[in-house]
């Protein structure tokens, strides 16, 4: 049998390994679920706009983004973004990095998005924090009136 | 009134009827005495007899009421732990109060760390999302655009806020859109 003076000991041991591992879950978990939409813009007679893009269609049909009638989605992909940790964004066109930078006041989502176009240019590298739920959207102004936009949300 | 010295005694005659006791000289007395002799095969019957009647006492008892004796008996022995699994419950068995004891300053310890480490907004781990009316307007914290410009207009709708960086190449005016 365990003499007595064991048992303060084992607790101890069996404590001491909660504190270190308790913390460091904790910190692991913090992710959001974020949703990108990679969509291409032109003029056109009749407006178009991908049924997929039914989201962002209200904001579409403003200014300036009313500018373009023609909206089309090129890629959409779903990331689980952990804190600090750049997650490559797949594009048809160029190439974009997201990366979660914070979660502030519990409802917001701080988020960096690195956009570099077709060539491998740098375009944009911008931080924004919005509420979840809300929208990011990047637009890059191509020649002959054309758009390439990258919408983000997070939740 | 003493007994005849040439008669056996009933001791005597007791061990001889049950064959414990066969010399020459008492069977000599048994010879010339038979009431010795009536007695003795009297002691031998009566013996017979209880022997007759414990041994129908036994076969009586029925071949089920055995089985089911033996069957308590069985369940009671207890077979020595000898697999792992055994090895490893009866280990928590011995020090059952340890492990509890263990176990709970853990959770009083990693709940006290859970809720003094810094950083508590973050350990939900998710993102609450709020009712749009709720919501507040995008910040835009930082914005870099090498070779280019940039401007940031703000949509809302009843579907919530939109931050729009439009990203022109230097010699475009996007307010001219």
């Amino acid at each position: 049998m365990t003499q007595p003076m064991y048992r303060p000991a084992l607790a101890l041991a069996i404590a001491v390994a909660a504190l270190v591992v308790a913390p460091g879950r904790a910190r692991a978990e913090v992710t959001v679920d974020c949703e990108f939409l990679e969509i291409s813009a032109k003029a056109g007679d009749k407006p178009a706009i991908d049924a997929e893009l039914k989201p962002l269609e209200k904001k579409l049909k403003k200014p300036p983004l009313s500018t373009w009638s023609h909206f089309k989605l090129l890629s959409r992909s779903q990331k689980v973004l952990a804190k600090k940790k750049p997650e490559a964004i797949g594009l048809k066109v160029g190439s974009a990095t997201a990366t979660l930078v914070e979660i502030v006041d519990k409802s917001k989502v701080r988020l960096t998005i690195t956009i570099d176009d077709a060539k491998g240019k740098h375009v944009v590298d911008n931080t924004t924090t919005a509420e979840a739920g809300d929208w990011v959207i990047v637009v890059h102004e191509l020649p002959g009136n054309e758009g390439h936009l990258l919408s983000v949300t997070c939740k | 009134m003493s007994r005849p010295t040439s008669s056996p005694t009933d001791l005597e005659l007791m061990e001889h009827a049950d064959g414990e006791r066969d010399d020459a000289e008492l069977a000599a007395l048994l010879e010339r005495d038979p009431d010795a002799r009536a007695k003795r095969d009297a002691i031998q019957q009566i013996g017979e007899l209880v022997r007759g009647h414990l041994e129908l006492s036994a076969d009586a008892v029925h071949d089920a009421r055995f089985a089911a004796m033996w069957r308590r008996v069985d369940g009671q022995l207890v077979s020595p732990a000898t697999s792992l699994w055994s090895r490893v419950a009866a280990w928590f068995d011995r020090y059952r109060g340890h492990v509890i004891t263990g176990a709970v300053s853990a959770g009083a310890v990693a709940a006290l760390a859970l809720v003094l480490r810094p950083g508590v907004s973050d350990l939900a781990g998710h993102v609450d999302m709020r009712p749009v009316a709720l919501r507040s307007t995008p910040e835009i914290d930082s914005v870099d655009t090498p070779g280019g410009s940039s401007t940031v207009i703000n949509l809302d709708d009843e579907d919530g806020h939109a931050a729009v960086i439009w990203v022109s190449a230097a010699d475009s005016d996007p307010e001219a859109i």
